[in-house]
């Protein structure tokens, strides 16, 4: 493997990053060059320095091989973490190391998990900081990059594939270029027609470009201490949850259905599972907070129910209510819904909606092979036969998943945290959703929570957005041959 | 202007040593700026609140001098008749108010100083009406009876305004003290905050070293090796002088004219 080569594509993310940096260092100036402006420019002054050294000595040339472009991806979504650290540090306030290294990778995992306890204190410019590092990590910090790397041969189609999810190039039939260009324009679309709509109802256009930011990379990072609750309108509500619903649906599919092609989101199978899920959830966890007398009319337990599940279930984590305070029947569905999460493709986390469909689809087949034991059953997802090498790849991560979640709860378990919150903590954590339940519910952050605990969240976070064996394999690579 | 023409004229290896070390020239002069800049105004900061913390000290000293002066002034006159500490008196009252008025005008929380000042007020009220019941009644009084009177005005109604006195000094001494320690703890965020951007440059430049280290290592001191190998072999074993190259720099000119000065040995040979 060729260091100096993984070295200088490294070096490009950064500078992309540091590029963003400057631009929060930017809002910061036009807000009265508030207290972030000096953080966010030396963190950018620093992010640029390291990223342009390898470019000095590195030059472009040759293939790169699948193992690069591996190292190339994880040790972008690392770097990224470490570097996106660089002004929460030197900012100050409530940022420890520990906080800081928390709030970088949950921002970049677009988790958004906080640490902190008044989120309003920040200056715009952090608070844009925030939002530009959750936006990056929404479409994902290499993808982002390829954007603008203007020629690279077959590199690109190797950092794409390695970068995509695997579940998600079925519905793409383009060249890697096309894709690429189908991510951005969905995605900065989206950003710009919800920060419009925000605006409208009645947010400034710091706060609605922020959680247009938020809510298109289905982070949930918010500018208020009381997230949406703090505004208190159910038009923005309606807004963010079309947004979050949206978001986590695959971006080839958006793009498909706009510019009119055949092969829509209404016509995906996945897809309209995924839309029943979300109506069936809410209407369930409706119903359960209007017998119990949380909500005194059925419309404004389903306003907060569809809210809550949408932004659950996308991975998001915005909240109108502390759902904590719910029916443990409603708290149950909510997990499940953190668990599953959205299709892949899309800006969420989680297992994904794809594979419960091929594990349900799988689950029928053997009983019908109990049945009918010569049968030759093929599996199909929207329409196109699944290997069996894929079959296999997503029972697997589907166990692996879940031996993640158990093991991060013993630990958070371990170092004194309550059951609850330790295993809502690492569902959620996992799932890139952010708030759990118990004492990280979703009007509450994890500033209480031991160091340990933030450290194996927000490894936990990082093995969710890197599909769990992304992450893992680093530790193998030297068997790599 | 020379100097970047020059830097243009610069062929491969050496301008990007140059900027290597240029990088890390920098990062060391921003560190030491940063740490020079955070250590000025944290040493400001120390010396404030140690100019503070004297300051108060020498006030409540010289408060808690002026009223035990006027005690002892009170104590003559009261209790043994001594009318010439009448100047006295009135002059270690008047040192007091003075001050306490500089005491206030400094203070940055002037609350501290509202009992002092209570106590203050009374004790000038009190000591006035005594000096002027002193002047008009005193003298037609028999000395025997002024004695007894005094002692038991001094004993009943002055001991505990002037406890009340030294105590509310006291109490702004030690208040004045306590009210230093969140400026003493936003001197701790100070100081870590001044330390956090020199120890990223550092982290940074530390990752940059390396760096340099890696690429001098397989752009500079490997291509020299592997020159000296072949050239080793060829002159040893007569094989082919065969060196990969990956950069246009300085080595690579190197390998074009060892290549030439072979060639050139070759047709001269034949």
């Amino acid at each position: 493997m060729r260091l100096n080569v993984v070295l200088r594509y490294i070096g490009i993310v950064m500078l992309f990053i540091a590029l963003f940096m400057l631009l929060s260092a930017g809002i910061s100036y036009i807000s009265s060059m508030d207290s972030a402006f000096y953080p966010l420019l030396l963190s950018a002054l620093l992010t640029a320095l390291l990223g342009i050294f390898p470019l000095i000595f590195v030059e472009h040339k040759g293939q790169l091989t699948n193992k690069e472009g591996f190292c190339i991806v994880v040790g972008s979504w690392l770097v990224a973490c470490i570097v996106g650290m660089f002004p929460y540090l030197i900012w100050g306030g409530e940022f420890s190391l520990v906080n800081a290294w928390f709030e970088s990778v949950s921002g970049f995992t677009t988790t958004g998990a906080t640490i902190l306890n008044d989120v309003e204190a920040l200056p715009r410019g952090m608070q844009f900081w925030r939002m530009s590092s959750t936006w990056i990590g929404g479409m994902g910090v290499v993808m982002f990059a390829l954007v603008i790397l203007p020629s690279m041969g077959r590199n690109k189609m190797t950092l794409s594939n390695v970068e995509l999810s695997s579940l998600a190039k079925d519905n793409y039939h383009y060249r890697t270029q096309i894709i690429v260009q189908i991510l951005l324009v969905v995605y900065v679309g989206m950003t710009i027609l919800s920060t419009l709509l925000l605006k409208l109802a009645g947010m400034n256009w710091f706060d609605a470009l922020c959680h247009a930011m938020s809510a298109c990379a289905t982070s949930g990072f918010s500018t208020k201490n009381a997230s949406i609750a703090a505004f208190n309108s159910p038009l923005i509500e309606m807004i963010l949850t079309c947004t979050m619903a949206m978001a986590g649906v695959h971006f080839g599919l958006i793009y498909a259905t706009v510019t009119g092609k055949h092969n829509n989101m209404f016509r995906s199978e996945v897809t309209r599972w995924y839309f029943a899920m979300l109506l069936g959830g809410s209407i369930l966890i409706a119903i359960s907070l209007f017998a119990a007398d949380i909500y005194p009319t059925i419309t404004s337990a389903f306003r907060h129910a569809s809210f809550q599940f949408v932004s659950l279930v996308t991975t998001t984590g915005f909240a109108t209510a502390d759902s904590t305070l719910w029916t443990p029947f409603a708290i149950l569905i909510l997990l499940f819904g953190s668990l599953i999460c959205a299709c892949a493709g899309s800006t969420a986390g989680g297992i994904k909606i794809n594979r419960l469909i091929l594990a349900a689809k799988m689950m029928l087949v053997r009983l019908k092979l109990q049945q009918h034991p010569n049968a030759i059953i093929r599996i199909r997802l929207d329409g196109i036969v699944q290997e069996n090498e894929m079959l296999h790849s997503v029972m697997i991560f589907i166990v692996a998943y879940m031996i993640c979640i158990f093991l991060g709860s013993i630990v958070g378990a371990l170092f004194g945290v309550d059951l609850m919150s330790s295993f809502s903590g690492a569902v959620a954590s996992m799932g890139n959703v952010g708030p759990g339940f118990g004492e990280i519910g979703s009007m509450d952050n994890f500033s209480s929570m031991p160091a340990t605990f933030k450290y194996t969240n927000s490894f936990l976070m990082l093995l969710g957005r890197l599909e769990i064996f992304g992450l893992i394999q680093l530790f193998f690579i030297k068997w790599w041959r | 202007m020379p100097y970047i023409h020059k830097f243009k004229r610069m062929t491969g290896l050496r301008k990007r040593v140059m900027i290597g070390f240029l990088s890390i020239v920098c990062l060391l002069f921003f560190s030491g700026m940063v740490s020079f800049v955070e250590l000025n105004h944290l040493s400001r900061d120390t010396e404030d609140i140690l100019k503070a913390n004297k300051r108060n000290i020498e006030l409540a000293k010289e408060m808690l001098d002026a009223a035990q002066e006027q005690n002892v002034a009170l104590i003559h006159l009261a209790v043994f008749g001594n009318r010439s500490y009448d100047s006295l008196c009135r002059r270690s009252m008047n040192r007091l108010e003075q001050t306490l008025h500089v005491a206030q005008k400094e203070a940055l929380e002037k609350s501290f100083l509202d009992s002092l000042a209570f106590a203050t007020t009374e004790l000038r009220l009190f000591t006035d009406n005594y000096l002027a019941f002193g002047t008009s009644s005193r003298d037609s009084l028999m000395t025997n009876h002024l004695d007894s009177i005094g002692s038991k005005w001094y004993i009943d109604e002055y001991e505990e305004l002037y406890g009340q006195l030294t105590a509310a000094i006291k109490n702004y001494m030690t208040s004045t003290q306590s009210s230093l320690a969140p400026r003493a703890e936003q001197m701790k965020k100070n100081a870590y905050r001044a330390v956090t951007p020199v120890l990223i440059s550092l982290a940074v430049m530390i990752a940059i070293v390396l760096m340099l280290y890696y690429f001098m290592s397989i752009y500079c001191v490997e291509p020299i090796i592997r020159l000296n190998k072949s050239l080793g072999d060829y002159l040893s074993f007569r094989m082919p002088f065969t060196v990969k190259a990956d950069l246009k720099d300085e080595v690579l000119e190197l390998k074009e004219k060892i290549e030439s000065l072979i060639t050139y040995s070759k047709q001269n040979n034949s």
